[in-house]
């Protein structure tokens, strides 16, 4: 499994074209080597965990049957991202705002991650403030679900999955300028919502 | 400016995982679901089934919609080699053998109506008179 900020090898292209040949294995392979990213990017800009199974069932059968038009000018992964994000975004617009959020319970890891135990004891040391995971996670979210959707793509693709601006700017087929751009409102919006987590 | 409290705070979400084993569910939910759209038949399969089905019902001859699309097949591609030669435009005025009409000399005339003063009488027709003066010569009230 691919953790959300490695960066993917590009070994694809065989899978690629044994796809393209009719060799579905290698589709599998391409799921399995993908799903866990794509699982992350669409979770993280629908807050919702079925709505996420869905999507990237669907983004996947879109793939399945698009591969043969898929002819290189990119790489692989570059163009399912793209595929994933423009489902995710029209599925958001068409959802609005009528659904409650569905949040997968945190990794028990983070606590001890050092950026957790920092922003959550607000950096008094005093235990008596601190906040609950579930309570960090409630206002991360919330802040999250407060930015656009071009704000919160390049939050989930930059800060959350770790990918570099140019790979940001590939699969959003803007200029790399525009993602930092987004980057910095973005930014600066989460900071407002999240105001107690502001490092001092 | 930097926002890098802030970038530490929300790499915290990456925390977030789906339960143990989704991923390999997934797969297995996947190839459910490729196995299943190709059960579903599709819109075109569909309109297909139903329009074979009305046709049946019809009780035409079997070959009635055959001969039919040959039919129609053959008079399309014979319009389409032959179309119709309209490249040079028709002299419609040329067929006719009429001399077009012409006046030489035309003057600007005015309708005047004379009573003659000579034999007024109430039973004599009154005469009409071109006079050959400009139209523009007379005064608005010249009755």
């Amino acid at each position: 499994m691919i953790s959300e900020t490695e960066t993917p090898i590009n070994n694809d292209h065989e899978l690629v074209t044994r796809t393209q040949g009719g060799d579905p294995t290698a589709f599998d392979e391409l799921v399995v080597k993908y799903s866990p990213r794509l699982y992350g990017l669409i979770y993280h800009m629908t807050s919702n965990h079925e709505d996420t199974n869905d999507l990237l069932q669907d983004v996947f059968s879109k793939a399945y049957r698009s591969i043969r038009n898929f002819r290189g000018n990119s790489s692989f992964y570059t163009w399912l991202h793209s595929i994933a994000v423009n489902m995710t975004i029209n599925f958001l617009k068409k959802r609005n705002r009528r659904q409650h959020p569905s949040l997968n319970d945190p990794d028990s890891n983070i606590e001890n991650d050092p950026d957790f135990i920092a922003a959550t004891s607000n950096g008094t040391g005093d235990p008596t403030k601190q906040v609950s995971i579930n309570e960090l996670q409630k206002k991360l979210n919330m802040a999250m679900m407060k930015l656009s959707h071009d704000h919160r793509i390049v939050v989930t693709m930059f800060d959350i999955q770790g990918m570099p601006h140019a790979e940001i700017a590939k699969i959003l087929k803007v200029s790399e300028g525009t993602v930092r751009s987004r980057l910095f409102y973005a930014h600066r919006q989460l900071q407002n919502s999240l105001h107690e987590f502001k490092k001092k | 400016m930097t926002h890098e409290p802030m970038h530490k705070v929300i790499r915290l979400k990456r925390y977030e995982q789906p339960p143990e084993g989704y991923f390999e569910d997934f797969l297995r939910e996947f190839h459910h679901r490729q196995r299943a759209e190709l059960l579903k038949p599709s819109l075109g399969t569909l309109i297909a089934e139903r329009l074979s089905y009305y046709f049946s019902e019809l009780r035409v001859p079997t070959m009635a919609f055959a001969t039919a699309a040959v039919v129609a097949l053959l008079a399309s591609v014979a319009i389409l080699r032959n179309p119709v030669q309209s490249d040079a435009p028709r002299n419609i005025a040329a067929s006719y053998d009429q001399v077009p009409v012409t006046i030489p000399k035309m003057q600007p005339v005015s309708l005047r109506l004379d009573t003659p003063t000579a034999s007024p009488s109430l039973f004599a027709p009154a005469t009409m008179m071109l006079r050959s003066r400009p139209a523009s010569h007379e005064s608005p009230i010249s009755f």
